[in-house]
């Protein structure tokens, strides 16, 4: 397996791609949704790697090695030796439809030698959670999947992903990886800091929550945003939701906030938030963010070293959240994960509107808000 | 790493974006940059403040909700009737209510948080009136209950109250006891069992609690058993009642339960089944003979005079009494039986006592006969008046008639009036039978001659009811008849009843210009005192004077003195049961004023009145002329 950093920094230039030991498999590309969908980069790569499967999606900060870029695609490519590719898409039109397109996509995807899955969603108008569950409900409860939802910076306005050179809308896309040779370890860390009073999820449906201990869920956020509160929903995103089952303390996740509805006074989160569950509100301190992507990358590395191998691609995907918090110093928790993971290991991701991968304790995959999620990627020789 | 080590960091990438690619430093770049991340810090400082300010906020009005919270707990503690202290999983006691303090009556020293069960319980006064022993037993008791899951413990304090404690486990370990005083609670369903079964009045046992102790007996039964079921009921109580107030009669009912219960032996059972009505269990008879000696005592004890609140009463009573061996017993049986006899103790004068025989069954099964045609007779109009000729032995004439309600029964045939007369009475029919033979005899009277009178007999029920008075007025108006040719009739029984409330109705019955006459006299107490007090316009000597005198000097005797005794008081003196011509010369010869009898007439129908009104004395007597 062999990694290579794509220089398309000259817009609408994929010439720094050209200068490949060999032909790629597969192409991972992001960047905002603008370039995303009129770069002709895109275009040009599939052209000149017309056997390389291409994926990526928009975002409002893409991640290469140890920098962020808020313009400009990132793109890397690669090449396996014993590993097949292969890239599955499916429409999703509807919220309500998640799962079922979860399972549309796990159906394509099994097989006998599946090893595992990168899924890039449509940001916007998707339960992360049912995706998950539909596709799980094909692949099983401990199937290898991670990937995340496609963003949009602080907008919130449109997501594309993007699909051996096409930018598409309302989509999803599952890479499966086949073969036995290909290794995957996975990290998932937030870092966030409860703090308030414990409340109660007394009204909620799915992923829309109506009230916390009666009273209107936006009110809340807004008195606690104060000024910010005018940049919802993106600034709700700094104070993300730790919300738990106390009848199984394990069953806890923390949800990100996708969308208000000023009428009903709710607001809508990346996953299920089940009604009579706790909720806590989360914020964070640089120190402690930085300090988890660190732990996230540890335990991702725990997973390799036990085995004896060295990660060969660290696929990142962050929660924008993180990055509206931490302005410049976003770039360190970067840095604390190229600490842990070496800083030879190519780094490629972007910042997203939710992350999937396995949990750290039951390895059980699912979506996350605000966490650092990695995806670290071998072959076996 | 901590964020002012960071920073160094931060700078160096900073320094890296604003370099230019010919190595150059983009000065304004970097301003920007550095201005940035400073803005970034600020925004995020400004951002912990408010939440931290908020969070405040929040946390104190959590903090207050918890204190209104406590505050109203406390006022429901303070105010619960129930004690209530709560230990933690140590045993100690985390809070109790004042009441809990009260109701133990712990000094305040003893009654702090931090002490175990057993030191308040230690400590508590209500307790110590206890003796020893009984102290420690109470509080090992409670102390020992179980703490796992609700349990409850009854006590009996030694100050009499009755208190129940219930134990409740909880999630941390520890338990709550609350302490429930039902001491009220428990006597008012005691009195609640107590009322269902006995009576309200004489606290003795009531029809349901008398089955219950027959069943009992049943249970208890040893093979040969014998015991005696008893109903009486009170001779006259209804007149006491009637005369001297529901309060008054309600005191009797009471001494009489009393002087029933002082002749009973323990285990024999005294039930009021309502009304004067009692039934009494006597257990363990060895022989008939035994009830019958009871029953003796009984009437005698019932007999004797009573005072209530200034009045002298006196009553008697009749008993009923079924023997029968134990293991038969059918209470309902029983107790029907025992009403028979009773029912055969009072047609046969009261004041007595019968024992059960099977052909009471029989006598009582006809009597239910009667009784159903009886109210069968008024809905029919069965009843027809007939009338007796009274003759005037100076005017040798027909000077009125004596009213005598017939039964014509479509089956039976005629039956006398001494038949159903009684029966009438008793089932309450008198007044209605009355008022039948009162109407139909005047208006009959209407149709005669102005000179002849018409004579109807008042039932001593009769007189019970307030308007007889009224009843006769109106009679005697809607037949248009002069009151002066109506006579009405009364035995000396009539006084033996509230003497003044009668005397009283017959003044006024006088008022309207009726005439009274005493009837059947020399028969009863004949006492001279009835005439002194009311004015009677006529005395009726008693047929059986008039059926001896011929054998007896008493009889001539007797009618002598009446008949002189009338004539002194200026009172006419009517012979009933004048059957031959001697005892009619005999009257004669005694200036007796008026005779009447089958010598000259039975009770005919009113049509035969007519033309007995034209013929002459002596030639119609059917006695005679047989």
């Amino acid at each position: 397996m062999w990694v290579k950093p794509l220089d398309l920094s000259s817009a609408g230039n994929a010439a720094g791609a050209a200068d490949l030991p060999h032909k790629p498999d597969l192409v991972f590309i992001f960047g905002p949704v603008d370039e995303i969908a009129q770069s002709p980069a895109l275009r040009q790569l599939m052209e000149l790697y017309p056997d390389a499967v291409q994926i990526g999606c928009s975002t409002g900060t893409s991640i290469q090695q140890t920098r962020l870029a808020d313009e400009g695609l990132s793109a890397l490519a690669i090449g396996f030796a014993n590993t097949k590719v292969r890239l599955y898409v499916e429409p999703l039109a509807d919220i309500a439809e998640s799962a079922a397109t979860g399972a549309m996509l796990g159906g394509r995807l099994k097989a006998d030698d599946l090893a595992g899955t990168f899924v890039l969603s449509h940001g916007l108008g998707v339960n992360g959670s049912a995706l998950v569950h539909g596709l799980q409900s094909i692949l099983g409860e401990d199937a290898m999947i991670s990937g995340g939802l496609a963003g949009d910076g602080a907008r919130f306005e449109q997501t594309l992903v993007a699909v051996n050179g096409a930018p598409v809308s309302g989509v999803v896309a599952a890479l499966g990886f086949y073969g036995d040779a290909i290794r995957f370890a996975h990290g998932s860390a937030g870092g966030w800091d409860e703090f308030g009073p414990k409340r109660r999820i007394t009204r909620s449906e799915g992923s829309v929550l109506f009230e916390l201990d009666g009273k209107p869920a936006l009110d809340l956020y807004e008195s606690y945003l104060g000024d910010d509160a005018a940049g919802l929903p993106a600034s709700g995103l700094l104070f993300p939701l730790k919300i738990w089952n106390d009848a199984n303390p394990a069953d806890q996740f923390v949800r990100t906030i996708l969308a208000i509805d000023h009428d009903a006074k709710s607001i809508t989160l990346a996953g299920d938030i089940p009604e009579g569950w706790s909720a806590r509100l989360m914020r964070g301190s640089f120190d402690h963010l930085i300090q988890g992507a660190s732990e996230a990358a540890q335990h991702a590395c725990e997973t390799f070293s036990a085995d004896g191998i060295r990660p060969e691609l660290c696929l990142f995907v962050s929660c924008v959240g993180r990055r509206l918090l931490m302005g410049q110093m976003t770039e360190d928790e970067v840095e604390a994960v190229a600490d842990v993971i070496g800083r030879d290991v190519p780094i490629l991701g972007y910042y997203s509107y939710g992350e999937i991968a396995p949990q750290n304790a039951t390895k059980l995959c699912g979506l996350h808000n605000q966490t650092v999620t990695l995806t670290l990627l071998a072959e076996a020789a | 790493m901590t964020e002012n080590a960071r920073l160094p960091q931060l700078l160096s990438r900073q320094v890296e974006k604003a370099t230019t690619p010919d190595k150059g430093l983009d000065i304004h770049r970097l301003l920007d940059l550095v201005s940035a991340a400073y803005e970034d810090h600020e925004r995020d400082r400004r951002r912990t403040d408010r939440a931290n300010a908020l969070m405040a906020e929040e946390l104190e009005d959590a903090l207050s909700a918890i204190e209104l919270q406590n505050i109203r707990f406390k006022a429901a503690l303070d105010n619960m009737p129930q004690g209530l202290c709560l230990f933690d999983r140590r045993g100690k006691m985390a809070v109790c209510n004042p009441r809990f303090q009260a109701m133990y009556d712990i000094p305040d020293a003893d009654c702090r948080p931090g002490n175990s069960l057993a030191q308040l319980l230690g400590a508590s006064r209500a307790l110590t009136t206890a003796s020893e022993i009984e102290r420690r037993m109470l509080i090992s008791e409670h102390v020992q209950m179980g703490e796992g899951t609700t349990s409850t413990l009854e006590q009996n304090w030694p100050d009499g109250r009755k208190i129940v404690i219930q134990r409740t486990g909880i999630a941390d370990g520890g338990y709550l006891d609350t302490i429930a005083d039902v001491t009220e609670s428990r006597k008012a369903t005691a009195q609640i069992a107590h009322l269902a079964r006995h009576d309200a009045l004489t606290s003795l046992p009531n029809r349901v609690l008398l089955r219950e102790r027959m069943q009992e007996i049943v249970r208890n039964a040893q093979r040969g058993d014998q015991c005696a079921i008893m109903c009486l009921d009170l001779d006259r109580f209804k007149l006491v009642n009637d005369t001297l107030g529901h309060p008054i009669g309600d005191a009797l009912l009471v001494m009489v339960a009393e002087r029933l219960k002082a002749e009973l032996r323990s285990n024999d059972v005294v039930a009021r089944l309502g009304g004067d009505e009692f039934a009494i269990i006597q257990q363990h008879v060895r022989n008939i003979a035994e009830p019958g000696k009871l029953a003796s005592r009984i009437i005698k004890s019932i007999s004797k005079p009573y005072v209530i609140e200034g009045h002298k009463i006196q009553i008697g009573t009749s008993i009923g009494i079924e023997v029968v061996f134990v293991n038969n017993l059918d209470s309902d049986l029983a107790l029907r039986n025992a009403d028979m006899a009773l029912y055969d103790a009072k047609t046969h004068g009261r004041g007595t006592y019968r024992l059960y025989s099977s052909e009471m069954h029989d006598v009582a099964t006809q009597r239910r006969l009667l009784e159903n045609d009886l109210r069968d007779a008024f809905a029919k109009n069965q009843f027809i008046v007939h009338y007796q000729p009274q003759y005037d032995t100076n005017q040798n004439d027909i000077i009125g008639f004596e009213a005598l309600v017939r039964w014509e029964h479509p089956v039976r045939g005629r039956i006398p009036p001494n038949q159903f007369i009684p029966v009438c009475e008793e089932m309450g029919l008198i007044d209605e039978l009355g008022k039948i033979v009162l109407k139909t005899a005047c208006t009959d009277a209407g149709g005669w001659p102005d000179h002849i009178g018409i004579a109807v007999n008042l039932s001593p029920v009769q007189f019970r009811s307030r308007n007889l008075p009224t009843l006769i007025r109106e009679a005697v108006e809607a037949a248009g008849l002069s009151p002066n040719r109506l006579e009405l009739e009364i035995t000396e029984s009539v006084m033996l009843e509230d003497f003044t409330a009668v005397l009283d109705q017959l003044r006024s019955i006088k008022r309207l210009g009726c005439q009274v006459s005493l009837d059947d006299f020399g028969t009863g107490y004949s006492s001279l005192s009835y005439i002194r007090h009311f004015p009677f316009d006529r005395i009726k000597i008693d047929q059986s004077f008039v059926r001896d005198l011929a054998d007896t000097s008493d009889s001539l005797a007797i009618i002598r003195a009446v008949v002189g005794l009338c004539g002194s008081l200026n009172i006419k003196s009517t012979a009933e049961g004048v059957e031959t011509l001697q005892q009619l010369e005999i009257l004669c010869r005694e200036q007796c004023d008026s005779v009447q009898g089958y010598l000259f007439s039975e009770p005919i129908p009113l049509k035969q009145t007519y033309e007995l009104l034209d013929i002459p004395v002596r030639r119609k007597g059917r006695k005679a002329a047989a």
